[in-house]
């Protein structure tokens, strides 16, 4: 059912891991030079900048050529003749993409990804204009139709392909779905929540039978997300994450009583929600623990400092502008807790953990890190400008890079 | 055949010894697991948080708290921040550097967002330099130039990058609102002051290892700038001309030092400014949707023939 066999794969991880280890010095350059003869793989793949490249530019291609299509044969034709135009442009893009592959032996080429990406792209479109074109009122279960095809032809891309990027979209198109089963915001998180749990439960298994292998990896991203996509839709003030304005905990704290908070949604499930906003970071972070998950483990803390952040918003207690100090106090304070604990034990390990870098990787992608957030720095941490108070003067100026977004 | 199976044969192959495959086994069976990434990213979160936290508070309640206070407070993580540094590094080495302690990077860090906090206020409250940000950004940009290359830190080496950029009039977030013949020009200083600094010190061997991000900002306020110029000159076609130059130039430094990043600036900028030159006055459809089939499969073309060539996987 894939189009890789896992051994092909596991030759181009293992051709990897060659070069890396070689990298860190695990292995001499004869020794390299050696081993290379038995990784060698018929699979074509090059670096991601190109992979990024050679996506970008096929995209652009496929989508010139399906406008050019259109302008040149069916400029004034009805958009359900174009859905089914889409339709096939659909069948032609995927079987594009599996022909690149088979034939070429692309791997994480950009050519062949992009190809199966617009596949799904057109497959909803064309849908879209062939069912429910001309029609005002079309019947909300018929609707979903387009968020189901597309998760599944993501998920399908996702396994054929192993793409990994094609599973989050199958959730957010799964996402769209308990919208047309029902009006309650309140059961859409419970169903959608559902649909999440099921993926884990049908993951979980599968997961544990490729340890150490090459689609270990794979499994553990979807997992990952899928844990991530739960806690989303549990936490019902993630907005004001991605939306910090101080205007908005100011109108928080105005309401006074705890259930006005709960807008839109019952008591109960609201009050649910928040104990399962606490309950969840533990407990993934409880399971990348135990997975030596590094996507899992990236997520409960993730979705720990989430909880953090939006437990006033929640409670309906008044934001102060300190919180972000004690969240940085905590978050420093956690991480030099472990990194102690782990030093102090035998070669600095402790239950199979330690702070120490083993891999040239990890230092790699830190001074990459280092340079790329230095560089946004200034502009994520310019304090929002806060109109309530009117003694303010100070605001508004980029602290990094001297201030230099800002006005002061 | 997994990876495990693999090592385990090439110990009984003898293309690896009993240590190594040991060694090697137990990173491919994560044991230990290394946290050395998470427990990095955490402090740097944490450093974020803390001083986004500390500027929101201090421009929020310095009336209430008053001048002497929050100078106090700021000068005394200042001074305790700076002091750790200088009292920990071990001596300058032109060559690159370990930290010396696991949180020395963000330490160092702190500090120099704090001193940004605190010349922000000052200037603030006092109008020491009458309102004049480009010496306070000046004076920054060289005092994170001097901390990046005595502690060796690209933190603080992109900060002293931004606010020299900064120096210059530019600053990322204004740019779709400022595309005028000065932002360009400044930006085109900028590019060359830091593109020679950056060879300069590679050359004199002054932690070399920095020249990437130079580079790498250079390059992409160099494209920029071009590419603004691309946008908006309507009659001469010099900015069209020093886009192709710096497209070549890109392309010939990536595929020489086998840098893909610069092929990938090339490619993208180059073919948005020659098609930008090629269809500003085209309005058919037809050959705007055959233009972009045709370029962007060749472009597709060359690329698979440089990848083949050049495109090592990474």
């Amino acid at each position: 059912m894939r189009i890789y066999t896992q051994s092909s794969e596991e030759t181009m991880r293992a051709r990897k891991l060659l070069m890396h280890w070689t990298g860190d010095g695990y292995l001499s350059k004869e020794q390299y030079q050696s081993l290379e003869q038995d990784t060698v793989s018929d699979l074509r793949t090059t670096n991601i900048f190109l992979r990024l490249v050679l996506f970008f530019f096929t995209m652009i291609a496929v989508a010139a050529a399906v406008g050019l299509f259109f302008t040149m044969f069916l400029s004034r034709t009805s958009e359900q003749t174009i859905g089914i135009f889409l339709l096939i442009f659909a069948a032609v893009s995927y079987t594009a993409a599996e022909f690149v592959v088979t034939q070429t032996r692309l791997y994480r080429y950009g050519i062949e990804e992009a190809l199966a990406v617009c596949s799904v792209a057109f497959l909803c479109a064309g849908l879209d204009l062939f069912f429910f074109s001309g029609i005002p009122y079309s019947p909300r279960e018929i609707q979903l139709v387009i968020p189901a095809v597309g998760a599944i032809a993501s998920l399908w891309i996702w396994y054929r392909f192993n793409l990994w990027y094609a599973f989050p979209a199958a959730m957010i198109f799964a996402a769209s779905l308990p919208a047309y089963w029902t009006p309650s915001h309140s059961a859409q998180h419970v169903f959608i929540a559902v649909l999440y749990a099921a993926g884990l439960i049908c993951i979980a298994p599968i997961r544990s039978r490729h340890r150490f292998d090459t689609l270990e990896d794979a499994y553990s991203l979807s997992e990952a997300f899928l844990w991530l996509g739960i806690y989303l839709v549990f936490n019902l003030k993630i907005y004001l994450v991605f939306n910090l304005k101080i205007s908005d905990f100011s109108l928080l704290s105005y309401w006074g009583s705890p259930t006005r908070f709960t807008s839109g949604f019952a008591g109960p499930f609201y009050w649910t929600t928040w104990v399962l906003i606490w309950c969840l970071p533990p407990l993934i972070l409880a399971r990348g623990v135990r997975q030596k998950d590094r996507f899992i483990l990236a997520v409960g803390a993730i979705t720990a400092v989430l909880t953090l952040v939006t437990n006033k918003p929640y409670l309906g207690w008044q934001r102060h502008t300190w919180d972000p100090m004690l969240l940085g106090i905590a978050l420093t304070g956690v991480a030099l807790l472990i990194r102690r604990w782990l030093a102090l034990g035998p070669d600095g390990v402790r239950h199979g953990f330690t702070a120490a870098r083993l891999s040239g990787n990890d230092k790699h992608a830190m001074s990459i890190g280092s340079s790329v957030l230095g560089l946004i720095t200034p502009q994520s941490i310019t304090p929002p400008p806060q109109p309530t108070n009117p003694d303010f003067r100070f605001g508004g100026g980029g602290s990094g890079g001297g201030g230099a977004s800002g006005d002061f | 055949m997994n990876i495990l199976a693999r090592l385990d044969l090439w110990k009984e192959q003898g293309a690896i010894s009993a240590e190594q495959h040991t060694h090697l086994e137990s990173l491919s069976r994560r044991e230990p697991f290394s946290l050395s990434l998470e427990l990095n990213f955490l402090l740097y979160a944490g450093v974020l948080a803390f001083v986004a936290g500390l500027g929101w508070t201090i421009s929020t309640w310095s009336h209430q708290l008053g001048d002497v206070l929050v100078l106090t407070i700021l000068s005394i993580i200042l001074t305790a921040s700076f002091w750790y540094c200088f009292s920990r590094a071990p001596a300058w080495s032109a060559a690159e550097t370990a930290a010396p302690t696991p949180v020395f990077d963000y330490v160092l860090y702190l500090g120099s967002l704090v001193w940004c906090v605190e010349l922000a206020y000052l200037e603030d409250r006092f109008h020491l330099l009458s309102g004049q940000w480009d010496i306070y950004l000046l004076a920054t940009a060289l005092l994170f130039f001097f901390l990046a290359y005595r502690f060796d830190n690209r933190f603080v080496l992109s900060l002293a990058l931004s606010s020299l950029a900064g120096w210059f009039g530019l600053t990322i977030s204004h740019w779709p609102s400022h595309q005028d013949a000065t932002y360009r020009q400044y930006a085109l200083l900028y590019c060359l002051v830091i593109g020679i600094a950056g060879a300069v010190l590679q050359n004199l061997k002054l932690k070399p290892h920095f020249f990437a991000t130079y580079l790498n900002v250079a390059a992409n306020v160099l494209f920029w700038a071009i590419l603004s110029g691309v946008f908006e000159s309507h009659d001469d076609g010099l900015w069209f001309v020093g886009l192709l130059i710096a497209c070549a130039a890109s392309l010939a430094w990536g595929l020489k030092r086998r840098q893909f990043a610069f092929v990938a600036y090339a490619a993208v900028y180059g073919y948005v400014g020659v098609s930008w030159m090629f269809l500003r006055n085209v309005s058919d459809e037809t050959f705007i949707d055959g233009y972009f089939v045709l370029t962007a499969i060749a472009m597709i073309v060359m690329l698979v023939q440089i990848a083949r060539r050049f495109g090592r996987p990474e």
